[in-house]
């Protein structure tokens, strides 16, 4: 397996897919109550009342292994440097074939970026999400503002979650690995996270 | 009702006193708000303010029992400022009669008519005779200025009326007072009408029948008698209550208001010479001179067809009044407390609630060997024997109880306040083995007719001898089913043989075609002349339903049927000059053509006032005109204001003599510790009043038993004012105790604004309100406000003073 | 169809309540236990037992005093908070009349509505589901007045043509609540006093967040997903993935 480098253990990977899965639960069953034209996906899950309660503990779920989730990766995540900047000038070089070398650590600054819209997103939907718990506990101001956000983070969310999905698969061949087995190619980091290959080459 | 329900949107102001007609009728509010939108002005006044207040243009306050003080000031503001109806007052009332220049009033004799005997504590009423001449016609003055006539005397007696001393007894404002008499004395215009809506807040009295007269003068200067949107107005406190006072549910009256006949009548010659009231006046028709037709018909129908002439048709068989005799409800509870009374049927009624004095009337029923209840539901009266307080182990009263089916599970006629029998039909079927009160009065008759049969006992006849033709009779000779049809007809009047009347050849077993053609000599039958064409030979008009209009003024001629001979305003040729042209044009109720009258049946279908052979318009009352000066009265010719049995105050402010000279004293009389009252009295310095709600009926029988209308007014509430709550330290929500010298409940106080202390006599007084639709036999309901209110009476009918007494209140400690 | 409204006519009102029982007796709606808490007013407030009710308010006018009652209950508003905030299509539903109905089948308890409604008016029943007023809907299909109407002995209540009341009540001289707000109420009052006094607002609205949500968040989301899918998709077919050359790697063996 030399030709492969350790991105993440064991604990990351699960908390990562803890988050994914509820949140790909969290969608299914909130679409119905997000419009009618979805109404039918409560079916999954056996109905509407069966759905908003999936919906309801899955977003515990969710928000719990997000703001875990962050905390594991907060001290390299919330950190940008001179390389970040550029990078983010460049838009990560998404926008040419031509490959552009912008040197990045562990994670690259849209993965940064991504984990605090990713935290922040969290946050919003989970407060609004207690608020609306009972739709009957707050005043309706509250509430409403409350439902709108939470449908307005729910759809941010999935826009993040499409480029997300898009540029960890096959958008960037490779990427999917470090999550699924925890390793990826030395080669790939090289190309992708080059401070972060030589600092754990080093070791 | 002089007038009836619909009539009431052709008034130009309606006083609503004594009565909470958007509470307790709330259907007439339908015609009030009609007359409203048409520019009438609604005044309200009430002890406290009312759903009917709510609605009003003007609300005066006064304290319960002082009617008759504040429309004494109306009568002398109306005459004082002579807004009184001249011409109508000289020709149809007897307000240009000329009255015994003996005649005292109570301004000379402190508080008394003249003739009035202490001990006996009635009047001899020798004085208050008219002045007759020769022939034995009343003297008359039409110029109404000899100051023995009655409309002068009238001015004298309430002079004393002034707004100062009206608004020192009721506690109204001055201003108020003044408003009001304004507002209604400008209907005294011709072309202008006033009505009144009253109720039980008038006539549960000592005064009440004063009360009522008081307002029938005023509506008699006013000329609002007869007219389309006056009258006088009592709003009957159930569906067919004026059916059944129609068909003697009273004691002193027999079907058709024919007086119950006395002891000492001893046969029917003797009834008709004594009951039949006659006139010198060529003028009168003095139609009450028809009665021997009327009692000789209603015996005809009462029994057996084969009693003749001879065996008086079966008059000996009728209950007789011993001399003296009361029996009145009041009366009937008190001699059943003593133990006189052995038996008893409760018949859709629950006097342990709704006597007066409850709480006698609980411990009399206790007295009792017997009692049959029939009723939808269970009731205070029926399980009296487990009431609160009652030791049941002590109470030897056998208690039957009939299951009754409801209005609505039965076939028959309902007569409402204006005088309208309307059929109804059968909606469904009687619950479980609840029955029509017709088919168990039917068992019970074959029942006891059986074993007067079979055992003999005391007088048999009244009962065997009875005439019970109501259905097809089987093998076993009853009735099995009995058909209402056939009550009806009977009520009716049938022609019991051949015979030639006015012209018309009639046979036996035709309908009577209208009380004209009732006979004397037993020829016809009739259960009650007063019905006589509800059922004739073009059908039961009862069952009519035609809406047409033709007179515009809403009669309605062809819905229903409505006594007398579908009048459906009485006294309605008051409603026309001595041409026979309407006071008021627009609102037409009759008028003559030239040949005929047109519009409404008439009272008597002679020609107009003016025209030779006439009669005058009032054709009930022997002098042929209204009575302003009503001798008839026990207390008065005139209505005085005396204070209720309990009254607040110490003496009357009018006179020495503080209450109704007339009545019968219990307390005094018999010194039954339950008949206690307490006068001015610092134990029970408050003035209450009992009321109904609009959610609950009666004593709440029904209506407690119909979880939707508990849930609306779940319990016994006492309403107060703002101020007496301060100074009991009560707040809204409290449980509270009221007692009275008879008894106490419990009761959620309301404190409302609606309730505001009187100034009376310089000193404030407070005014408190119960409803009396609930009992204890409703979980968590409370008890009847019929435990606090005192065993008086009324002097003329004994209807029992529950509208004004004494008593305290308490936070429940 | 025309759309229909209740007209409610508060000077007419006489509080006799027979529209409560009314409304009762043909929607087969329990009593429920209550106490007096010094006031006639019974049941204090909508329940799921109790569609429309008569508030009682007592207050002071000059010298003299006022005693109004209004009737209250769902007021069946042609833009309904409760219809906009139901996410289930046909569970709250403007019948052809206008008027705001339900069905309990398709109600998922998600309680929304009790929270969408500016009038506070829809309630949870014992099984969860939404009730309230519905203008008894099975008895308009059919031609007939709704109970409380039917029940009505002053005519305070009444229901017909929109139109056609407005315009009778215009002709009477009688300003109108609830003509314009939410789209047009489909309970209109004609009041004897401020709106306030009745507890009602004065200007009814829904909160601009459930437009926002339901107009603008909601179609730029549905819009957003399938944009960033295309992007990606555009993305893929025209830049390309960032593929690394796997002859590179300086450890490759082949053959993997």
């Amino acid at each position: 397996m030399a030709n492969y480098v350790d991105r993440f253990n064991a604990a990351d990977r699960i908390l990562h897919w803890i988050v994914a899965i509820s949140f790909f639960l969290l969608m299914l069953s909130g679409l119905g109550l997000f419009a009618h034209t979805f109404f039918g996906y409560f079916d999954l899950f056996g109905g509407p009342q069966q759905g908003i309660m999936v919906h309801k503990w899955a977003g515990v779920v969710f928000f719990v292994s997000s703001v875990l989730l962050f905390l594991r990766h907060v001290g390299e995540t919330c950190r940008f440097d001179a390389d970040d900047r550029q990078w983010i000038a460049k838009l990560g070089g998404y926008l040419s074939r031509k490959h552009q070398d912008i040197p990045q650590g562990k994670f690259n600054a849209g993965q940064k970026l991504y984990s605090i819209f990713a935290i922040l997103a969290a946050l919003v939907l989970g407060v609004t999400g207690l608020v609306i718990w009972d739709p009957t506990a707050y005043s309706r101001e509250l509430t409403q503002f409350s439902l709108m956000l939470h449908g307005l983070f729910f759809t941010l969310s999935m826009v993040g979650m499409v480029v997300h999905v898009y540029l960890a698969t096959i958008g960037n061949p490779g990427t999917l690995d470090g999550m699924l087995y925890g390793q990826v190619r030395k080669r790939w980091a090289k190309k992708h996270a080059s401070k972060w290959y030589r600092k754990v080459a080093k070791d | 009702m002089t007038n009836h329900w619909i009539d009431i949107r052709n008034s130009d102001v309606i006083l609503i006193m004594g009565s909470n007609a958007a509470e307790n009728h709330p259907i007439s509010f339908k015609y009030v708000l009609e007359a409203m939108d048409k520019g009438a002005k609604l005044i309200s006044v009430d002890p406290r303010f009312t759903r009917t207040s709510s609605k009003a243009d003007l609300y005066a306050p006064l304290r319960s029992g002082t009617d008759i003080a504040f429309l004494g000031g109306m009568i002398k503001y109306i005459i004082e400022n002579k807004l009184y109806h001249a011409e109508y007052m000289r020709l149809h009332t007897n307000s240009t009669f000329l009255v015994s220049p003996d005649f005292k009033m109570p301004g000379e004799l402190d508080g008394l008519f003249s003739g009035y005997d202490a001990k006996k504590r009635a009047y001899d009423k020798t004085s208050w005779n008219f002045q007759r001449d020769a022939k034995g016609v009343p003297k008359s003055d039409l110029s109404m200025s000899d100051p023995n006539c009655v409309l002068q005397l009238l001015k004298k007696h309430f002079s004393r009326y002034d707004l100062d001393t009206v608004s020192d007894i009721t506690g109204t404002p001055k201003e108020k007072l003044a408003e009001v008499y304004k507002i209604y004395g400008s209907s005294g215009q011709a072309g202008k009408a006033a009505t009144i809506m009253y109720a039980m807040g008038w006539t549960q009295h000592t005064v009440g029948t004063q009360n009522i007269r008081t307002m029938a003068i005023i509506q008699l200067l006013l000329g609002n008698i007869g007219i389309a949107g006056g009258g006088v107005n009592a709003l009957r406190g159930e569906s067919n209550v004026q059916g059944s006072t129609d068909h003697c549910l009273l004691f002193h009256i027999l079907p058709g208001y024919l007086p119950t006949p006395k002891a000492s009548w001893n046969d029917l010659a003797k009834y008709i010479e004594k009951s039949t009231p006659t006139t010198s006046d060529p003028m009168s028709a003095n139609w009450w001179g028809n009665r021997g037709k009327y009692i000789t018909s209603l015996l005809r129908a009462h029994f057996d067809t084969k009693l003749s002439a001879g065996d008086g048709f079966g008059y000996d068989l009728l209950p007789k009044l011993d001399a003296g005799q009361n029996a009145s409800w009041l009366m009937i509870f008190d001699r059943m407390f003593r133990g006189d009374i052995k038996g008893f049927f409760a018949w859709g009624q629950n006097p342990a609630c709704s006597g007066s004095n409850a709480g006698k009337v609980r411990k009399a029923l206790g007295k009792l060997d017997w009692l049959v209840t029939a009723n939808l539901f269970d009731n205070e009266t029926a399980s009296f024997w487990k009431g609160p307080g009652v030791d049941s182990a002590s109470i030897d009263t056998e208690v039957f109880f009939l299951p009754a089916a409801a209005s609505f599970e039965k076939e028959g006629s309902i007569t409402n306040s204006g005088r309208w029998a309307q059929w109804r039909y059968q909606a469904t079927k009687p619950l479980g083995n609840s029955r029509h009160d017709s088919e168990m009065m039917n068992e019970l008759y074959f029942r006891v007719a059986e074993l007067y049969k079979k055992e003999g006992g005391a007088f048999p006849d009244a009962i065997t001898k009875l005439s019970w033709n109501y259905g097809f009779k089987g093998i076993d000779g009853k009735i099995q089913h009995l058909d209402i049809h056939a009550v009806a007809k009977e009520i009716n009047g049938y022609f019991l043989e051949d015979k030639v009347v006015k012209g018309k050849q009639f046979k036996k077993g035709d309908l009577v075609p209208s009380f004209a053609y009732l006979q004397d000599d037993g020829s016809t039958n009739s259960g009650n002349w007063l019905y006589c064409q509800s059922y004739n030979g073009k059908g039961n008009n009862m069952a009519r339903r035609s809406q047409n209009d033709p007179s515009g003024v809403g009669l309605y001629p062809e819905w229903s049927w409505c006594w007398p001979v579908n009048r459906r305003i009485l006294y309605n040729r008051a409603s026309v000059d001595e041409t026979g042209t309407p006071w008021d044009k627009n609102h037409p109720v009759i008028w003559w053509s030239g040949s005929g009258w047109k519009g409404d049946v008439p009272d008597g279908g002679w020609k107009p006032l003016n025209q030779a052979g006439t009669r005058k318009s009032f054709i009930m009352l022997p002098d042929g005109v209204a009575s302003i000066f009503g001798a008839k009265m026990k207390e008065g010719p005139f209505p005085e204001h005396y204070e209720p049995l309990e009254s607040p105050i110490e003496k009357n402010p009018m006179s020495g003599t503080r209450i109704n000279p007339a009545i019968k004293r219990f307390y005094e009389d018999g010194g039954l510790e339950e008949d206690a009252f307490h006068t001015n009295d610092q134990r029970y310095p408050f003035v209450a009043t009992t009321y109904r709600v609009t959610e609950h009926w009666q004593t709440g029988v029904m209506t407690r038993n119909t979880p939707w209308l508990l849930e609306m007014q779940p319990s016994m509430f006492v309403e107060l004012s703002p101020e007496l709550a301060q100074e009991k330290g009560i707040k809204g929500g409290d449980m509270v105790k009221v007692s009275s010298g008879r008894g106490e409940v419990e009761a959620v106080a309301i404190v409302t604004k609606r309730f505001r202390p009187f100034k009376v006599q310089g000193k404030t007084v407070h005014q408190v309100g119960l409803p009396w639709c609930y009992g204890w036999s409703t979980p968590n309901a409370g008890d009847s406000a019929n435990l606090l209110t005192p065993t008086i009476g009324d002097a003329n009918t004994m209807i029992p003073e529950t509208k004004a007494f004494q008593v305290n209140i308490e936070k429940r400690g | 169809m025309k759309r229909k409204s209740f007209l409610i006519d508060t000077t007419l009102c006489t509080a006799c309540r027979s529209c409560q029982v009314a409304c009762k007796q043909w929607n087969k709606l329990d009593a429920e236990a209550t106490v007096n808490r010094g006031s006639y007013e019974n049941p204090p407030d909508l329940t799921p037992q109790l569609y429309n009710q008569i508030q009682f308010i007592e207050q002071d006018k000059g010298d003299d005093l006022q005693w109004l009652f209004i009737n209250r209950r769902c007021m069946h508003c042609a833009d309904a908070g409760c219809v906009k905030v139901c996410p289930s299509a046909g569970a709250l539903y403007h019948t052809k009349e206008g008027m705001v109905a339900f069905n309990q089948d398709k109600c998922i308890e998600c309680h929304y509505c009790v929270n969408g409604c500016p009038f506070d008016v829809p309630r949870y029943d014992a099984r969860q589901k939404v009730t309230k007023c519905h203008a008894c809907s099975d008895r308009v299909q059919n031609g007939l007045a709704p109970a409380c109407v039917k029940a009505c002995p002053t005519q305070a209540l009444k229901f017909g043509d929109r139109d056609q009341l407005i315009a009778e009540a215009r002709a009477a001289g009688k300003k109108l609540y609830g003509e314009n707000d939410l789209g047009g109420l489909g309970v209109l009052y004609v009041l004897d006093d401020q709106p306030g006094t009745y507890r009602l607002p004065k200007n009814p609205a829904i909160p601009a967040s459930i437009f926002f949500w339901k107009d603008v968040v909601k179609p730029l989301g549905i819009l957003g997903f399938w944009g960033a899918v295309g992007v990606a998709a555009l993305h893929y077919v025209t830049v390309g993935p960032q593929k690394f050359d796997e002859s590179d790697d300086p450890q490759h063996k082949g053959g993997e």
